[in-house]
């Protein structure tokens, strides 16, 4: 049986491309190794609106969502003492939205089959197969072998098919990090509200430096579902022989700590996972997002944006399938030569452009002296400025206080922020 | 050849099963559903036998349509074809309400059928009634605990292990038969793309319209089986000794704290 | 505020998962690398902590594995053979 289009990985990538070819009449076949899109996917939490806005509007109508950030906080987290800034909009923004991504992917499972898309669940694929003059022209799974013009590679960040045809190298510890997250569930909705100062329905996306990650490269971050809050660390894997926690308890650490394990008393563990992310960004990308035959998008292409605080992973993804179909829409053949045109349209869309915009991200949020200074320095100056005691500080004399208690340099410290304010 | 294998959408094998202490009913919410893992060493059982002897599997199972998918993963282990009997009538059966719809739906479907091979239990409900009932639905003999079997004419000869008795026993039995396979006896085969692919064509669903069932006689209204309650289990507590140090040297402490216990 | 710390074995009974007892999906290639690995990190990277240190020997069960990969990147020695399980077997997210 032959196929127009065959996609691996029924993710945001692959499903945006089954979606979007099967509307344009292709004959397309998404090949998924879970038992049902999203069983082995696993996210922080939240998805922008802005991009899924041009290029999957029909989110808007009836894909779930649980709750519109409305409230953003970003925390600086040590031992003992906590800095938090919080911004907030009254109005009822729609921009982002926190949903379960197997929620999601099943949405939009739901979309690509109504528009003729035929989903295989339970089929990891193992080899991108290739002719003799080294064009795709299917994928192997096992001993069966699926033919096809086309094959959108949407495999996740492991992308094994990739290295499998040679096309990237073994991932390394450089480009990667770790991610761990529980899921909590409250009594209800209103607890979880209470808890954290939320109005009805209201939506928190919190990110939290420092303590969760021991002043490495990463951070923790809380989400809040329905009824139930994402709780987790990301850590980036170059820097984990100064980790002194395995990875396995790093989540549970920040749930214990002294600031969150209020907020989180009495709601119950309903999942725990983990994922890698990619972190690298641009530097993560293969050679080229195309080849004779095939087309590469989402987490496999490094198209995920990491920038300490925001992490954005599903618009990234959902565009650059939609992007891919739109290529193969486009190309008169499966040559690399037609298939150019992918890269094309990353450029002229918001992917590449604001990839390479961060391409220092990844190198300056790996300098550990600024997680770590910044968090403590922060911490430190901001428990000063507070504290009234015989004397009462200035917020400059607050600050050369902390400076000189944490020993960090405030030279140091601008010069990093000015790095940190100009690349991320 | 041709023989039935009984399955069911179970939860997976490993799974968090939780009880409301509330309510005292099972917590359905996020529990996915599968094919049972046990009925899948049955699947794997009759495909063997199909490599042999020829023939036909034909997967059966009574569920909301929400089984699909597990029958669509027996189609892709290899199964020819399955049949899903689903009704509303048939909800809230117990196992002798369902053992009913699922004989009368061989006798109907699969009349000429030399087999019915069922997991040796499931893994949320874990009676292993259903083999037993089926084959007593059907007047056939049954034979459960079978972990490998080979056929002569019209006789099956089935091989069963009996662990608590540590006897391996040999039964003949005249076809059309029952028989349950041991749970974890079987290597069951991977999934294949090319069989998964338009698993969904290979699926009959019937419903009571065909089958014309007595109302009576299946469902909740066909279930003498009342569930008194539910309680979350407790663990016996246990001495929990860690050992360490090199394997060589664990094992003979094991073995010798085994002995002191009396174990050994 | 003191909340009980539950261990890595705990949080992973709340999954649901299909184990394919008959198939590991991963394996150790050479033993005897870890043996000589001075840092070991999988049993300190691995988030469900399927990688455990036994005298010198790491010892690995797949059962509880979530497909994350970090282990393979992780390894120094390439020694781990990595693979997603068949037939849908694994881990099955429901929540996340």
């Amino acid at each position: 049986m032959k196929f127009d289009v065959v996609i691996v990985g029924a993710g945001p990538a692959g499903l945006a491309a089954a979606y979007k070819l099967a509307s344009a009449g292709f004959k397309v076949v998404v090949l998924e190794r879970g038992r049902e899109p999203g069983a082995k996917e696993l996210y922080g939490g939240r998805i922008y609106a802005y991009w899924l806005d041009k290029y999957l509007p029909e989110f808007r109508k009836d894909a779930p969502v649980d709750r519109w950030v409305r409230r953003e906080r970003v925390s600086f987290l040590t031992e003992d003492k906590a800095l938090t800034i919080e911004t907030a909009v009254v109005e009822k923004e729609k921009t982002s939205f926190v949903v379960p991504l197997v929620s999601f992917v099943s949405w939009m499972a739901k979309l690509a089959q109504n528009a003729g898309a035929k989903i295989v669940t339970e089929t990891p694929v193992d080899i991108l197969v290739k002719d003799e003059k080294g064009r795709i022209t299917g994928v192997q799974s096992g001993p069966d072998v699926l033919q096809a013009d086309y094959v959108v590679d949407a495999e996740g960040v492991n992308r094994l098919l990739l290295e499998r045809a040679g096309i990237v190298k073994k991932l390394e510890p450089e480009l990667v990090a770790v991610g761990v997250k529980e899921v909590l569930k409250f009594e209800n909705k209103k607890t979880l509200e209470e808890r954290l100062g939320l109005g009805e329905d209201e939506g928190l996306a919190w990110a939290i430096a420092g303590y969760p990650t021991e002043y490495l490269p990463g951070g923790g971050f809380i989400y809040t579902y329905k009824d139930a809050l994402a709780l987790g660390v990301v850590v980036y894997m170059r820097n984990w022989e100064k980790l002194k926690t395995p990875v396995y308890d790093l989540a549970e650490k920040l749930r214990l700590h002294p600031y969150m394990a209020p907020l989180v008393k009495g709601a119950s563990l309903q999942e725990y996972g983990g994922h890698m992310t990619p972190v690298a960004g641009i530097n993560m990308a293969p050679p080229r997002f195309y080849y004779d035959g095939l087309l590469i998008a989402g987490d496999a292409a490094g198209f995920l944006l990491h920038t300490g605080v925001l992490i954005r992973g599903v618009d990234f993804a959902v565009a650059s399938g939609v992007l891919a179909a739109e290529a193969i829409k486009e190309a008169r053949s499966p040559s690399a030569e037609d298939l150019a045109v992918y890269e094309k349209k990353l450029r002229s869309s918001f992917i590449l452009p604001q990839l390479e915009k961060f391409r220092k991200a990844d190198r300056l949020l790996s300098d550990e002296s600024l997680f770590r200074d910044l968090a403590l320095l922060s911490t430190e100056a901001a428990y000063s400025y507070f504290n009234i005691d015989e004397n009462h500080r200035t917020l400059f004399e607050a600050v050369r206080e902390a400076s000189k208690k944490t020993s960090i340099s405030l030279v140091k410290l601008m010069i990093n922020m000015i790095k940190m304010v100009r690349n991320l | 050849m041709k023989i039935v294998a009984l399955t069911k959408a179970a939860v997976p094998l490993s799974s968090a099963i939780r009880i409301d202490p509330k309510t005292g009913t099972l917590v359905r919410e996020g529990v996915p559903l599968t094919s049972n893992a046990w009925d899948r060493d049955a699947v794997e059982f009759a495909l063997k036998l199909k490599d042999k002897y020829g023939g036909e599997v034909i997967a059966l199972s009574m569920a909301p349509p929400s089984g699909i998918p597990a029958l669509e993963s027996l189609i892709g282990m290899g199964v020819d074809r399955a049949i899903l009997a689903s009704d509303r009538v048939f909800a809230g059966a117990d196992t002798w309400a369902t053992a009913h719809v699922l004989a009368k739906t061989i006798e109907k479907y699969v009349p000429d059928y030399d087999l019915v091979v069922a997991g040796e239990e499931t893994i949320d409900s874990t009676t292993a009634h259903i083999g037993a009932q089926t084959a007593s639905w059907l007047g056939v003999p049954y034979v459960y605990y079978v972990y490998d079997a080979e056929i002569k004419g019209r006789t099956l000869i089935a091989r069963r292990f009996l662990e608590d008795e540590g006897v391996d026993e040999v039964f003949e039995v005249e076809m059309p038969a029952v028989i349950s396979v041991l749970k974890g006896s079987q290597v069951p085969r991977e999934v294949r793309l090319s069989r998964k692919l338009n698993a969904r064509e290979y699926i009959q669903i019937v419903s009571n319209k065909e089958l014309g069932l007595e109302p009576d006689c299946v469902g909740l209204r066909g279930s003498p089986t009342v569930v008194a309650g539910m309680a979350p289990a407790t663990y016996p507590p246990r001495k929990k000794v860690v050992i360490q140090g090199e394997p060589a040297e664990v094992v003979k402490k094991l073995v010798e704290i085994l002995k002191q216990e009396g174990v050994l | 505020m003191s909340l009980k710390y539950f261990t890595i074995e705990e949080r992973l009974n709340a999954n649901a998962w299909d184990v394919d007892v008959h198939r590991p999906h991963i394996k150790i290639v050479d033993p005897e690398q870890c043996r000589k690995c001075e840092k070991k990190p999988c049993t300190f990277m691995c988030p469900a902590k399927c990688y455990v240190q036994q005298g010198d020997y790491v010892v690995l069960s797949t059962e509880a594995c979530v497909e994350c990969g970090t282990c393979r990147v992780v390894c120094p020695h390439g020694n781990i053979d990595w693979n997603y399980p068949r037939s849908g077997m694994g881990i099955w997210y429901r929540f996340t």
